[in-house]
């Protein structure tokens, strides 16, 4: 069947009154964990996980995809109104939109924004639609070597070109990866650093880590640093529509915004951070009113919200064609699909067609369903800021505990969900990014499963990697990514002596 | 320090127990104890890195100026501290309802807020619409404890 053919055979599975429910719940619930500082869409989508026994995979995945872009629109709310970034892919957007707010022209601000995720995700769903059977195609050729090659440099690109320090991303997903070793050994049934503690043989459930680093590290920072500084919240005056020249001074950055960021998010170099920032100096070069920016410029909020919108879509190629998540949310996403026993590659598109196009039909729903989400009804979720900040994050760790203690009826998760969120608290505190640890305790199981195939393929011999053409190439690009910062730091100084 | 400490000391432990588990043979030629080596001997060379890092002059680029500006709140994270650890040894005993009120108290007062009552209210309800929605509606049982002849 043609993309054509699939496609609409997905819009079929999505517009069930069902799934059109899963859909809509999903982005509700996105855009208020968005809204909301103290939670994202890991630690929701962590704590919905247990939902998949009673759901079935289309419903559960449809709505768990909903929260995570609905995530990306609802985060933009409160940068806006707050100027404090849930996520880094919106400290951009905090810079300039803060200060349209604080012009009062939060309306405008929070319309281009809505508006220009809207268009984003439009357009980079279009592009996923047509990018992916391609790589699925690219994608069936690939053997155990190939996919641990690729998984070695989805782990690089993840912890070393994110964040300031190279150093700290791999060291956290070292420890990621070491929380993945924990458990029985899927291939020969050894208990490996378990302890013998028997609630360590099943491995550390993906919810617990989650909701400890997110969660409670995060709420620990916040009472015992961030509670001393004061927030302001802008409040909206007047119109929220944008004027005839907001609109065309939007137009632009949103299409140029889509451009960048959906690249980046295809290739395994995950993240927003990096497409946002460069949006955001695009249109500073280009823009006719460059004395606006830093003190509230349109462009500023419509580019980088755009941006940030497109590359969280693109996200999806690598995950539903490859299995390769590139950021924390998509690895839970995978470990979603890993409940039903499904995993996320080329095969997946032969033998769960349905599920996969009714997945991506319903991101052209969803985003209909966040633009009315969150334009007419902003006035709503900017009541959900309103929530007083101690009731909002014993709220939050009500939850948090419910849902890792409910799992598995065992007060001794609850004792190592604090354990880690301490660890979250330290690596917050000492700047180790949390996203390498999700993704390489999710992922390394994966990588390691590969890696020994493909050396039983080769008879224990190693140089089955380098031997076989892609992935050597894609194992050389892995070197070039990691040792490039370095040599660059090496040049310039040379340079400078 | 303690921290490039801390991951020194978990790539040894790994190290360590890898030793225990068999590397190569068999069919799979690989044993299951080679990944944790690997993975060992990387937490050992960051460890190291990040220990020389700490000794000369802190983790590059962790703006150590204005983290000083905000100090540490010992006192809101021991409040935050115990509701976590209070809950993990109540839950079972008092039940969920219990439990989770009392976690709601602590960490509002871990972020200052005084008012005892109304938030230990406020946690109250929240914790029974939760369980209501949990062991009626979706049929997880969440332990009711010493409250089970008034919930059920």
């Amino acid at each position: 069947m043609d993309t054509w053919g699939q496609l609409l055979q997905g819009f079929q599975v999505a517009l069930s009154m069902q799934n059109l429910m899963w859909c809509l719940v999903g982005c509700m619930l996105g855009t208020a964990v968005g809204v909301l500082p103290g939670v994202g869409p890991a630690v929701t989508v962590a704590l919905l996980l247990p939902i998949t026994t009673k759901v079935d995979a289309s419903g559960a995945l449809i709505m768990f995809a909903g929260i995570y872009y609905g995530a990306m629109y609802g985060g933009s709310t409160t940068s806006i109104l707050l100027n404090t970034p849930g996520e880094s892919a919106t400290i951009v957007t905090a810079m300039e939109g803060n200060e349209m707010a604080k012009r009062g022209r939060a309306g405008p601000a929070l319309a281009t924004s809505a508006i220009g995720s809207f268009v984003a995700g439009t357009i980079a769903t279009i592009g996923l639609t047509f990018l992916s059977p391609l790589v699925v195609e690219l994608g069936l050729k690939f053997g155990p070597p190939e996919y641990f090659a690729l998984m070695v440099l989805a782990f690089m690109t993840v912890s070393a070109v994110l964040g300031e320090s190279t150093l700290r991303g791999m060291t956290s997903l070292f420890l990621g990866l070491a929380i993945g070793l924990i458990g029985i050994d899927n291939q020969t049934g050894q208990a490996r650093f378990a302890f013998d503690i028997p609630q360590l043989l099943d491995g550390i459930e993906v919810v617990t880590i989650a909701v400890g680093l997110f969660a409670v590290g995060e709420t620990l920072y916040f009472a015992s640093k961030l509670n001393q500084v004061e927030e302001k919240l802008e409040s909206i005056k007047g119109s929220i529509w944008m004027k005839a020249e907001d609109w065309k001074r939007s137009i632009g950055p949103w299409i140029r915004g889509t451009l960048i960021g959906f690249p980046f998010g295809t290739i395994p170099a995950g993240g927003a951070e990096i497409p946002t920032f460069l949006s955001y100096a695009i249109e500073k070069k280009l823009t006719k009113h460059p004395e606006e920016f830093g003190k509230g410029a349109i462009e500023g909020v419509a580019g980088p919200e755009a941006a940030n919108n497109a590359s969280s879509t693109g996200t999806m190629v690598p995950l539903l064609t490859l299995g390769l998540p590139t950021s924390a949310t998509a690895a839970i996403l995978l470990s979603a699909f890993q409940q039903y026993g499904l995993q996320p590659g080329p095969l997946l598109f032969e033998s769960n067609s349905a599920l996969v196009w009714g997945l991506i039909a319903s991101f052209y729903i969803g985003n209909v369903m966040l633009l009315v989400l969150n334009l007419p009804l902003v006035g709503l979720w900017v009541k959900l800021l309103q929530i007083p900040r101690p009731q909002l994050y014993a709220g939050i760790l009500v939850f948090a505990t419910m849902g890792v203690y409910g799992m598995r009826q065992s007060s001794f998760d609850v004792f190592l969900l604090y354990a880690i969120g301490l660890a979250g608290f330290l690596m917050r505190r000492y700047g180790f990014p949390t996203a390498p640890v999700i993704v390489g305790m999710i992922l390394g199981p994966l990588a390691e499963e590969q890696m020994r195939r493909s050396l039983s393929i080769s008879q224990g011999d190693w140089s089955i990697f380098v031997t076989h053409g892609i992935s050597a190439i894609l194992l050389a690009i892995t070197v070039v990514v990691l040792l490039a910062p370095f040599i660059a730091k090496q040049l310039r100084k040379r340079k400078a002596a | 320090m303690a921290v490039a400490g801390g991951v020194l000391a978990i790539g040894a432990l790994i190290l360590g127990g890898s030793f225990y588990l068999p590397t190569g043979g068999g069919y799979a030629q690989v044993g299951p104890g080679v990944v944790p080596r690997i993975v060992s001997i990387g937490l050992i060379a960051l460890g190291i890195v990040l220990l020389r890092e700490a000794f000369t002059g802190g983790f590059r680029g962790v703006d150590e100026e204005a983290e000083e500006k905000l100090p540490m709140d010992w006192v809101a994270f021991a409040w935050v501290s115990a509701g976590i650890i209070g809950y993990g040894l109540l839950v079972e005993r008092a039940g969920f309802v219990i439990a989770s009120t009392l976690l709601f108290a602590l960490v509002a007062r871990g972020f200052n807020s005084r008012r005892w009552l109304s938030n230990a209210l406020m946690g109250l309800v929240l914790a029974i619409i939760v369980f209501a929605i949990f062991n009626y509606g979706l049929g997880l049982t969440l332990p009711a404890g010493v409250l089970a002849p008034l919930l059920k």
